[in-house]
């Protein structure tokens, strides 16, 4: 009994001094002329949470995964966890993603398309490949604008805590869903979201969800966003609608001929 | 004092004969010549105007020592009916629908004003093919295209920290372009985007901005006027005061003109107390493509008409 507890505090010293080496390492980001943590740079996702930000097994053409959700549940009120199924039942033709919509934010933020950070004193600019998306997150101290606004991408306000990135986010639209598989928020969605560099080549987003008219209390995803490295790599384009345009123009272009 | 202008009644005549002048001359002059940035509005003499004052303005400095375009920008004219200029008796200045409005062209290279296209290729730009046939891609809530996005709504200038991009943001169709300072190579000429690849330099206090890799699927205005995938877009932004912009682009495309040609037009801040750029949601909220198609029976674009020669 006395030597389990003895070999608990040594393990609890142990534990402690391993996470204060982590803490060192995260006390020397790069940083900007203005002494801010240098975001700036391509990042993706390399995760399967724009199809399913849950545990999921493997379903034809998506790739089984380790969810995003702390704990894994989502505590949705009892309609809403209802409403939930029906969207997962119709996802295929239901999620406004596929109609080449704006994925909304969080999602926007793990499509498996490349984004790049680009940061001023005033503003941390997110631009993202896919649908050519742009996120401006004003860091000059203003506060959100008056609502309701119903923003696709809603409205963010970000402010340094220390070296994380603390950013609000509100104003959203009830249109967009969290993933492929039918989770969903409504326009009073509210973001805190928190990006941290854990070293040079990986930031930590962690994003809690609040919406009093679908889940019962605030929940969490966590993940990490890797650096692309690849020399010269830049951002290309996915525009979805104009995509969906043009195989729609080539199937009447056949039929016309 | 002449003995003449002792006399009341001459007096009054002179006066009012003067008067009289005064009336005339006004009425004689269209309207008083539009200011920008100190130059006149016109195109042309507004970029001959700029170049002068380009020279002796020493624009604000980045940290890094560059240019400082940083702000929120519009164009004077808001839109393109046509960058070859609307007549006053331009009929569709009457349009009940989109009636378009007079102005004098944004070309202002060759001297004639007009798009130097080989034969075929102004059949079907200039009001011809892709205006009668074809929806504008704008109106499909894809871009406006380069560099049409930088006549439509507002826009705003980013240069972030090291000097490596600049960030051009566009309020139309929540468009942005991220301009490569860092003297990359192009990529491969089989990728093709809508906004092109951007790689930009600064050639003493302006900002050259080289596009290639369009895929040719914008226009350049609201007549149809238009590029092909072969095209190269050089743009030019120069500060000229501290407000307005002196912007040019020049178009080469083998494939559909005989030379090369330039456009130029002011961008001048935005100063609103609190602006910014708002999200326009375009194809999120498009719910009248499919009824326009319907009822007048035009095409999707993507480079039909040009496609394949």
């Amino acid at each position: 009994m006395r030597s389990g507890l003895i070999i608990s505090v040594v393990a609890l010293i142990v534990l402690s001094a391993g996470r204060g080496a982590a803490t060192a390492q995260t006390v020397m980001p790069p940083r900007t002329p203005d002494g801010k943590p240098n975001l700036q740079g391509i990042w993706q996702a390399v995760n399967t949470a724009a199809w399913d930000i849950q545990d999921h097994a493997a379903r034809l053409g998506v790739p089984a995964g380790q969810g995003v959700v702390e704990g894994n549940e989502i505590p949705y009120q009892p309609s809403a966890a209802a409403k939930k199924r029906e969207n997962f039942a119709n996802r295929l033709t239901a999620d406004p993603e596929t109609m080449g919509y704006l994925p909304g934010v969080p999602r926007i933020m793990y499509m498996p398309f490349p984004f790049q950070i680009l940061q001023t004193p005033t503003h941390v600019a997110m631009v993202f490949e896919y649908d050519r998306a742009l996120r401006t997150i004003y860091t000059n101290g203003t506060p959100h604008p008056m609502g309701p606004i119903n923003w696709w991408l809603g409205d963010s306000r970000g402010r340094w805590d220390g070296d994380t990135l603390v950013v609000d986010v509100v104003h959203f639209t009830d249109q967009t869903w969290l993933d492929r598989a039918g989770n969903f928020h409504s326009d009073a969605l509210h973001l805190v979201e928190h990006y941290a560099l854990i070293g040079p080549d990986h930031l930590r987003y962690e994003v809690t969800v609040e919406d009093p008219q679908v889940f019962t209390r605030p929940w969490k995803m966590s993940m990490l966003l890797y650096r692309r490295k690849e020399p010269d790599l830049r951002l290309l384009e996915y525009d979805p609608g104009q995509l969906l345009f043009e195989a729609q123009a080539e199937r009447e272009r056949v039929k016309a001929n | 004092m002449s003995e003449v202008s002792d006399v009341p009644g001459v007096r009054f005549g002179i006066a009012a004969a003067l008067a009289v002048l005064i009336v005339i001359r006004v009425a004689a002059q269209e309207k008083p010549a539009e200011m920008v940035g100190g130059c006149p509005a016109e195109p042309l003499a507004f970029h001959a105007c700029a170049l002068q004052k380009a020279r002796t303005f020493n624009p604000p400095r980045t940290p890094g020592g560059k240019p400082d375009l940083q702000g929120y920008w519009r164009s004077r004219l808001t839109q393109a009916f046509s960058v070859e200029g609307v007549p006053a008796d331009e009929p569709l200045i009457h349009d009940p629908i989109m009636p378009w409005e007079a102005a004098p062209p944004e070309v202002i290279d060759p001297a004639d004003r007009k798009i130097p296209y080989q034969p075929w290729a102004a059949a079907i730009g200039r009001r011809g093919v892709n205006f009668t046939q074809y929806v504008d891609p704008r109106t499909t809530c894809s871009t406006a295209g380069i560099p049409r996005l930088a006549l439509q709504d507002a826009n705003q200038i980013l240069q972030p920290w090291g000097d490596q991009y600049v960030l051009w943001a566009f309020e139309d169709h929540h468009n942005q372009r991220v301009i490569a300072m860092d003297g990359r190579p192009p990529v491969g000429p089989a990728i093709k985007t809508w906004n092109g690849l951007a790689r930009g330099r600064w050639e003493g206090n302006t900002l050259v901005i080289e596009t290639t890799n369009l895929n040719g699927y914008n226009w350049i205005d609201d007549a149809g006027n238009f590029y092909t995938d072969a095209v190269r877009v050089t743009e030019r932004l120069t500060l000229i005061d501290p407000d307005t912009i002196d912007f040019t682009a020049t178009f080469e495309d083998p494939k559909a003109y005989t030379r090369p040609w330039t456009v130029a037009w002011a961008l001048v801040r935005a100063k609103e107390p609190g602006f910014e750029l708002l999200e326009e949601a375009c194809r999120e909220g498009e719910r009248s493509l499919d009824r326009i198609r319907e009822t007048t029976g035009m095409k999707f674009y993507f480079g039909e008409p040009w496609r394949g020669r």
